[in-house]
């Protein structure tokens, strides 16, 4: 083992009533990596990274960030740890600005609240806003979006609105992002250029990336290590070559027909 | 001898103006000005670092990436060291980057961007002399390691260090500087075969910019927003022509897509636009006023017809101004203009009139790469849209040579000034005895203006024997906001025919008001409603043509006209040679009288995927009121 797990989720099960959205997961990210999370519908992905960004606290089982215990904290503290993270179903302010939006990301960093900020040139708000929108800048820069600076969010095509949910993450200034399918509904176009900033994000400002992604081109090119998830249970982890190879995968995941398999299976047992 | 080199002319401004503002970049959104002293620092230091390098006189540097500032100071800095630079079109191919890099023997070039230097690396087994690649904008260069890999700041600090060494080697690089050395290969536009490398001197370039100055004088109040391809002899001219000589404060966008908020931002005091871009600009505004509310839509018809009125009482309508104009000016940043131009091609003498009703002082400039650039302007105050002016000043001397009954010839020019021939050619056919034959077909009016008609060999006669100008045509047709493209057909045929490709994101918008469902381009140009739109279009053309000019059928074709497939030129232009040749058969069915002309083709794109189209372009013919019904029952 060569460092330390930023992430840690061990024996981690959700229950909703009867439900079993995830049964007895363990994983780990190591720091520096680009990790994702794959499985069919229901499998219980959005779930698992629902329990570590906060909102879902597991039935079972611990989350450990940084070496910490933070099963038991709110969303708020993890986005003060350093986990950002964004929606499957984009969650941006849609009558604010895309730089007002970005600027809700630095929220948890700005010293100022509302009485301080009144005394906006005495307090030294405006200096502290002023070095806040240098970074936003140089996430607008990152991401090419320079030109929606000023548009309304909630007026931008999808796949531009996707790029400033992303901004807003990266503006938090996390040491773990979880990107809940990052590519849904994109063209190929815009998928590449968003494997090319996380690539970016990863390679360039040193942000480890935990990913739930359905495109599986995309996650077998970017990722280090890939786990699998079926009917909330992980079948398979290992690196994309490891995963793709794996009968158990093929069958629950790529639409492989159980029959072909169990074809298989029956002429290998063949002498 | 005065400063007749740009590096001279840099080194003059930081002398007596180090303080003043010379460029501004948008950067984080902000504004930055560049003073003449920071402006020679970075060069000289460019300059210093070039020569470290081991280049020298001789050498080509060649330069590819949007418009920086670091563009431009690595062009001076080539020049100081005694090389020659080379700027190439950002969105050029890899095998046309190879083939002018390879032509030119660049031994290093300057690239933006990781983009650029994909580029280069692609096709680097083809430039065994390129030694030295430097970028500006180190993003996504992690992956590459290349030994003529070369950050700017590297090159910059090697500057610095070789510059602290010896304080005295700039200004003996400036003063060793002369203006009757090659110092930038210019690619010509070829509309025809391969750019041809035309070779400009400093000395040239920097007298034929003072004269151009002396009829659109610019002083340092003025401001100009750098948004045309730096290769293009145009863009040469005003940012370091016109920069150096009247310190004309050059501005820089922040990207292409925030052009015309940046434009906004500035104001400038002049512009040049392609005539592509003045009519995409007309074309959208009035595609908004399209959107806009009926009163908003009565007040931009009352204030039209007002300034076209006025306009041809040659004066300006101040109810119009108020009730329309000035806004107008406004949106488009156009408010502090004093002069505007247009060149490249012509432009449509409707598109011509709807600016100059906006109060917009636009004139026409005609000009080739050869002749460095523009030579002829309308004079302040005498505007002629369907001239391209008079010459600069007396030394500009242009004829008319073999001209038939109506005074129509080649349009021959020398000037002092002029190239000193293509790179890597001993013979030039077009240039004899110092005149360079310019392929254009024109004559001089009454008033003694040049009017260019089109290129000679594109002037079209039917088999009945009538002369037309498809170029003239086709303008008309893409004053139309649905019109994005238009190419006229009818060279040795009886009659004059159109392919014709539509302005998608206008087509869209009008096809969606109407609940038209469709799916790709190719799709809604196939669309009824679409075809009996543009041949309202055509039909009002045709309208205010004679008789033997008229379009009698007309294609919309499956996709855009695009540079990538060779239709187009990088300018624009279309590519009369390849559209005969690639839409060959549509036109021989369109000469055929078919009504509907199967297509199976493949098209790429630009990320390098395919598509098969297969589908049934109609021809509609204008000949019969009936045509749009019998396409229907036809369906």
């Amino acid at each position: 083992m060569a460092a330390e797990p930023i992430l840690a989720a061990a024996h981690v099960s959700l229950r909703f009533g009867g439900v079993r959205a995830l049964t007895d997961v363990s994983f780990h990210v190591n720091p520096g990596e680009v990790f994702s999370i794959i499985g069919p519908n229901g499998a219980g992905k959005t779930s698992m990274v629902n329990c570590i960004s906060g909102r879902y606290r597991p039935t079972e089982g611990r989350v450990l960030f940084d070496g910490r215990d933070i099963t038991h904290f709110r969303p708020s503290r993890r986005a003060g740890l350093g986990i950002g993270r964004t929606f499957q179903n984009l969650a941006l302010f849609g009558h604010m600005t895309v730089l007002d939006n970005i600027m809700v990301g630095r929220h948890h960093l700005l010293r100022h609240g509302f009485a301080t900020g009144m005394l906006y040139w005495l307090g030294g708000a405006q200096r502290e806003e002023l070095a806040h929108r240098r970074e936003v800048e140089e996430i607008i820069d990152f991401l090419e979006i320079q030109h929606v600076r000023k548009a309304v969010a909630g007026t931008l095509p999808y796949g531009l609105r996707k790029r400033v949910e992303l901004a807003r993450a990266i503006a938090l200034k996390p040491k773990l992002i979880l990107l809940d399918e990052p590519m849904a509904g994109m063209n190929l176009e815009e998928k590449e250029d968003m494997a090319r900033y996380i690539l970016d994000l990863n390679e360039e400002w040193g942000m480890t990336v935990l990913m739930i992604e359905h495109d599986m081109g995309v996650v077998m090119d970017i990722s280090h290590r890939v786990m699998v998830l079926d009917f909330g249970r992980k079948i398979a982890e290992g690196t994309p070559e490891h995963v793709m190879a794996d009968e158990h995968v093929r069958r629950a995941y790529l639409g492989e027909a159980d029959e072909a398999v169990a074809e298989d299976a029956a002429e290998a047992a063949a002498p | 001898m005065t400063d007749d080199t740009l590096p001279k002319l840099l080194a003059r401004n930081a002398r007596a103006h180090g303080a003043e503002v010379a460029l501004r970049e948008k950067a984080f959104g902000i504004w930055r000005s560049i003073t003449w002293t920071e402006y020679e620092a970075r060069t000289r230091a460019m300059a210093l670092g070039l020569l470290a390098l081991g280049l020298g006189a001789g050498d080509v540097v060649g330069l590819i990436g949007d418009n920086r500032p670091d563009w431009v100071m690595g062009e001076i800095a080539a020049h100081a060291i005694g090389a020659r630079s080379l700027g190439v079109y950002r969105d050029a191919l890899d095998d046309e980057v190879a083939y002018l890099l390879e032509f030119a023997g660049a031994s290093a070039v300057i690239a933006e961007d990781e983009e650029q230097v994909d580029k280069l690396l692609n096709v680097s087994d083809r430039l065994p002399k390129l030694r030295h690649i430097v970028y500006s904008y180190p993003r996504g260069m992690r992956k590459h390691e290349d030994a003529r890999l070369l950050p700017v700041s590297e090159l910059v600090r090697a500057g610095d260090a070789a510059h602290a060494a010896d304080p005295s080697a700039w200004a003996q690089l400036v003063a060793g500087t002369r203006g009757e050395d090659v110092a930038v290969l210019c690619t010509t536009s070829g509309t025809t075969a391969r750019p041809k490398l035309a070779m400009l001197t400093g000395g040239a370039l920097v007298r034929h910019c003072k004269s151009y100055l002396r009829a659109d004088p610019k002083s340092p109040q003025d401001e100009y927003v750098s948004v045309l391809p730096l290769p293009w002899i145009m863009e040469q001219i005003y940012v370091l022509g016109w920069g150096l000589i009247a310190r004309m404060k050059v501005n820089f966008v922040e990207e292409p897509e925030t052009m015309m908020a940046d434009l906004r931002e500035i104001g400038p005091s002049f512009v040049l636009f392609a005539p592509r871009v003045w009519e995409s600009l007309a074309a959208d505004v009035r595609a908004r006023v399209m959107d806009a509310s009926p009163l908003k839509r009565r007040l931009f018809d009352l204030g039209m017809k007002l300034g076209l009125a006025a306009l041809d009482r040659g004066g300006r309508s101040a109810l119009a101004d108020q009730i329309l104009f000035r806004a107008l000016r406004d949106r488009l940043g156009f408010s502090r203009l004093r002069s505007a131009a247009t060149g490249g091609a012509a432009l449509g003498p409707d598109t011509f009139r709807f600016f100059m009703a906006m109060g917009v002082p636009l004139r026409q400039l005609y000009g080739q790469t050869e002749l460095l650039g523009a030579y002829t302007v309308h004079k302040e105050g005498d505007v002629d849209f369907d001239t391209v002016g008079v010459p600069f000043d007396a030394g500009i001397e242009i004829r008319i040579d073999a001209p038939d009954q109506n005074g129509v010839g080649e349009i021959v020019t020398r000037h002092p000034n002029m190239f000193s021939g293509y790179l890597g050619a001993l013979e030039n056919p077009d240039l004899r005895d110092g005149w360079l034959h310019t392929g254009d077909a024109g004559y001089f009016d009454k008033a003694g203006h040049l009017v260019v008609i089109d290129r000679i060999k594109d002037i079209a006669t039917t088999s009945a024997g009538d002369r037309f100008s498809p170029q003239f045509i086709e303008n008309k047709l893409k004053f139309s906001p649905y019109v994005a493209e238009a190419v006229v057909l009818g060279d040795g045929r009886p009659h004059l025919a159109a392919i014709l490709c539509i302005r998608f994101p206008i087509v869209a918008k009008w096809a969606e008001r109407r609940r038209i469902a469709f799916t790709t381009y190719s799709d809604l140009a196939a669309k009824q409603p679409v075809l009996d739109l543009l041949r309202a279009e055509v039909e009002a053309v045709n309208a205010t043509l004679p008789a033997a000019q008229r379009i009698r059928d007309m294609v919309l074709l499956y996709k855009e006209l695009d540079a990538d497939d060779e239709e187009l030129t990088r300018t624009r232009k279309v590519r009369r040679g390849v559209i005969n040749t690639k839409y060959g058969g549509i036109i021989a069915a369109i000469y055929r009288g078919d009504r509907a002309i199967p297509v199976d083709t493949t098209i790429a794109f630009q990320d390098g995927t395919t598509q098969r189209i297969r589908t049934m372009l109609r021809v509609i013919s204008m000949r019969d009121g009936t045509a749009p019904a019998l396409a229907q029952a036809a369906e």
